[in-house]
Formats: structure tokens, C-alpha cells, sequence
């Protein structure tokens, strides 16, 4: 038994080891993807100069962060305004200890998983509003406050979205969901459900067309208007980590996870698969992001309780009639 | 106690939250070791579009913000009470799905209450 915990353990830490590099690595490229998405949609070239097709842009950037000083304001809540990016950045390990990469690739394959990652997501938003807050800037504390009410908006039909998945598995468990999936992806028995979650996946890490938080031409940057260097740097490296985790997500609970379509793998390892599916839908939301303008913030905050969440309860209610009495 | 299995989840957790806290303090206490320090009177004032900073931003704010906080508080608890629900769903001949439905029923009177009382309608300020 000892040695069974002790194996346990060693799997874990090695998990975390490349965790930590995968997550830097991940930001680093996907932050070059979106200026090169950003750059070719608008008829730009994107960065070009730093390394082959742009490709160091983000490590000079990454160094010329941590070369910056760390300024906090004068007027500011010291000890909120220092915590804050350290809690933006604390959850966003954890995301990746239940993802289902394969099916031998799950660092621990917890029976709550999909409860587990929407219970530490939620911590982005304390983060926020503890950092928006406490800089005791006017454009910070509007896109903290904002931030707040736009992420509690879109978590309901996010959550009912899942429980459309979570209704028909009976289970909260990321392998057997994908499991579930060998012959048919949920995003086509639950094409509702799935549309929510993409919708609200993209206003929960607060992008366009959801990012009136950070909206640059009317609140300089959002809550992190006053945050300099590394502090900055790590509410990046948390946003685009975090587009990673809701992504993977959508992944495993719409498009059938480790597994190719219609139940044919092509003998392609299911890693290849799992992060294709990934990083496909993450150059969907960056295709938004670049294709639909932003919204006001009361049209925002009503499309959300008006028509995303009734529809969500439809669904829901839907899916559980359907699954009584047509099986 | 709890089961082994049980604890190996909880302190797996805990130990990639120490992970996430200790790699995030790392680069914020070398960064200020390797900076030049900038100097000048003006340095640490709050950001106002290169204005003068006036008064605090600690004020209150529009209610429309609260209301909808409560609204999120009732409905985010209720939904959570669905989870154990979408699992045990099945074991029933029909009483599960009408406990659903009348459940689900009553969640919506939330939001056709605050329609009615008009949350969603913002009012254009003169």
C-alpha cells in the first residue's frame, strides 16, 4: 500500500513539473497565435522580427516584464493590491490535475472533475475584484466591478450547459464523459448546450466580444490598470492559461476528448487528438475576438439573464423529458 | 478518517495550489533584485489619464450591481443543488423527472419575478 502512494505521489509531481512548463509554454506560444491571428485577420503581417515567423516575440516580451518595476500606487490597499496576482495565478495548476489528455493521461482521475475545475475557476474572479479594488484607480474598480457581474452572468447557463453533459453520463467524471462519447461527440446530441458553454466560456475569461472589463477605449486596461511588470504578467499568463482550461473542457465534454470523430481514431495517439480539438477551438475564440464588436454593458449582462439562461433551463428540461421517456 | 484514496485527492489539490502560490511569488520577489529603480515625486500616484488624480475611487456605485448579485447568490446555490440531481437521475420510473421540472419550475419564477420588477431595464440617466 505504501508503495502504491508513493508511486501515486511520484506521478503527481512529475505531472506538475510539466504542468509548469506546459502552462508557460502554452502562454507563450498562444499569445504569438493571437497577434499572428489579430495581424493576418486585419490584413497585418503580426510580430516577425524576434526569431523564425515572430516566434521569440513573446519571450523578449516575457523578459522585458520581469525587467520592470513593480510599482504599487500610493493610495492603494498595499496587502490586497500584492495578493491579487498571486491569487489570479494559485487555481490555474489545479485545472490541469483532472483534464482527461488520454486515457492513460490523467494526472489524477478524480470522481468530482468537472465540479473541481468550475469551483477553482471561480476564483479568477475574487482575484479580480480583490486587484481591481484594491488599486483604488476609477478605471480599475469599473472593470473589476463589471468583470464581477459579467462572470457571475455567465457561469449559470455555463453550469446548466454541463449538466445537460452531466444529466445524460451520470456522471462528474472527465473519462467517463468522453468515454460516453465513442460513437457520437455531445456537441451534436447537445448542439444547444455546447453553444452556451462556447458563449460563456468566452465572456467567463473575459474576451471579445465579452471584454468590456478590460475594454482599452474607454478604461485604459481594466482592472489591471495599475499593475506593472511581473504583477501584470501573471494575470496574463492566468487569462491565457485559463483559455487553455475552458477550451480543454469544451474539449472533453462537447467533442468527445481523447477520441477522433465517429469513433475513428486513424491511429492517432490521443494526445494528438485531445490538443488539436484544443487549440482549434482556441483559434475559434480568438476568431471572434477579432470578428464581433464589443457589446454595451447592460445589452452584455441582459443577454445573459434575458436569453441565455432561460434557454439554458429549456435545455436542461429538454434533455432530462428526452432521456425518460424516448429510451 | 477519510478513505486513502479520498485523502490522496484533497492533498493533491492543496499541493498544486502550494505549487501555483510558490511559482507565482518566485518571479515577484527576483524581479524587484534585477530593476532600476525610477525615481521622481510622481511615481506612485493612481493612473487618471494624465491628470491630476481626483478624490478616491472607494465610492459607491450603482445599485443595478447588487441587485444582480442576488439574483447570481439565488440562483448559483440552486443550481448547485442540480449536480447531485444530474447524477442519481434514472433511478426512478417518473418521480424524478417531476421533481425536476417543478423544481426547475420554480428556479425560473426567479427570473420572471425580476423581469417583472424590471432588473433588466436600465434606466437612461438625465
Amino acid at each position: 500500500m505504501g508503495n502504491l502512494v508513493s508511486s501515486e505521489w511520484l506521478r503527481l509531481v512529475i505531472g506538475i513539473i510539466v504542468v509548469l512548463a506546459f502552462s508557460q509554454l502554452n502562454a507563450l506560444f498562444l499569445v504569438w497565435l493571437e497577434r499572428k491571428v489579430a495581424g493576418h485577420i486585419q490584413l497585418r503581417l503580426g510580430p516577425k522580427e524576434v526569431g523564425p515567423f515572430g516566434l521569440l516575440q513573446t519571450i523578449a516580451d516575457g523578459i522585458k516584464l520581469v525587467g520592470k518595476e513593480l510599482i504599487t500606487p500610493r493610495t492603494a490597499d498595499r496587502t490586497l493590491f500584492v495578493i491579487a496576482p498571486v491569487l489570479v495565478f494559485m487555481p490555474v495548476l489545479v485545472g490541469f490535475l483532472v483534464l482527461p489528455f488520454s486515457p492513460n493521461l490523467i494526472l489524477r482521475d478524480m470522481n468530482v472533475g468537472v465540479l473541481l475545475i468550475f469551483a477553482f475557476s471561480a476564483f479568477t474572479v475574487l482575484a479580480i475584484l480583490a486587484g481591481g479594488w484594491a488599486a483604488n484607480n476609477k478605471y480599475a474598480l469599473l472593470g473589476a466591478i463589471r468583470s464581477v457581474a459579467q462572470n457571475v452572468a455567465y457561469e449559470i447557463p455555463l453550469l446548466l450547459a454541463v449538466l445537460s453533459v452531466v444529466l445524460m453520463v451520470h456522471s462528474l467524471n472527465f473519462a467517463d464523459i468522453v468515454r460516453a462519447q465513442g460513437r457520437i461527440w455531445f456537441i451534436f446530441l447537445q448542439p444547444v448546450a455546447g453553444l452556451i458553454y462556447l458563449i460563456c466560456a468566452t465572456a467567463e475569461t473575459n474576451r471579445a466580444p465579452f471584454d468590456i472589463p478590460e475594454a482599452e477605449s474607454e478604461l485604459v486596461a481594466g482592472f489591471h490598470t495599475e499593475y506593472s511588470g511581473m504583477r501584470f504578467g501573471l494575470f496574463f499568463l492566468a487569462e491565457y492559461t485559463n483559455m487553455f482550461i475552458v477550451s480543454a473542457v469544451a474539449t472533453s465534454l462537447f467533442f468527445g476528448g481523447w477520441q477522433g470523430p465517429f469513433g475513428f481514431g486513424l491511429g492517432i495517439p490521443g494526445v494528438v487528438w485531445f490538443l488539436l480539438k484544443t487549440y482549434i477551438l482556441i483559434f475559434v475564440i480568438m476568431w471572434v475576438r477579432w470578428t464581433f464588436p464589443r457589446l454595451r454593458f447592460d445589452q452584455l449582462m441582459n443577454f445573459s439573464w434575458k436569453f441565455m439562461i432561460p434557454l439554458a433551463l429549456a435545455n436542461l428540461l429538454i434533455t432530462a423529458a428526452v432521456l425518460k421517456f424516448v429510451q | 478518517m477519510l478513505p486513502k484514496e479520498l485523502l490522496t485527492d484533497f492533498l493533491a489539490v492543496a499541493f498544486y495550489l502550494l505549487v501555483g502560490v510558490i511559482f507565482a511569488v518566485v518571479p515577484l520577489i527576483i524581479s524587484p533584485l534585477i530593476v532600476r529603480r525610477s525615481a521622481g515625486m510622481r511615481r506612485e500616484e493612481t493612473y487618471e489619464s494624465g491628470m491630476e488624480t481626483i478624490g478616491s475611487a472607494w465610492i459607491q456605485f450603482t445599485v443595478a450591481y447588487y441587485i444582480y448579485a442576488l439574483i447570481f447568490l439565488a440562483f448559483d446555490v440552486d443550481v448547485l443543488y442540480l449536480f447531485p440531481v444530474a447524477l442519481a437521475y434514472g433511478k426512478y420510473a417518473i418521480r424524478d423527472f417531476l421533481e425536476v421540472v417543478i423544481f426547475v419550475g420554480i428556479l425560473s419564477l426567479a427570473i420572471v419575478y425580476a423581469w417583472c420588477k424590471g432588473v433588466f431595464e436600465w434606466e437612461r440617466k438625465r
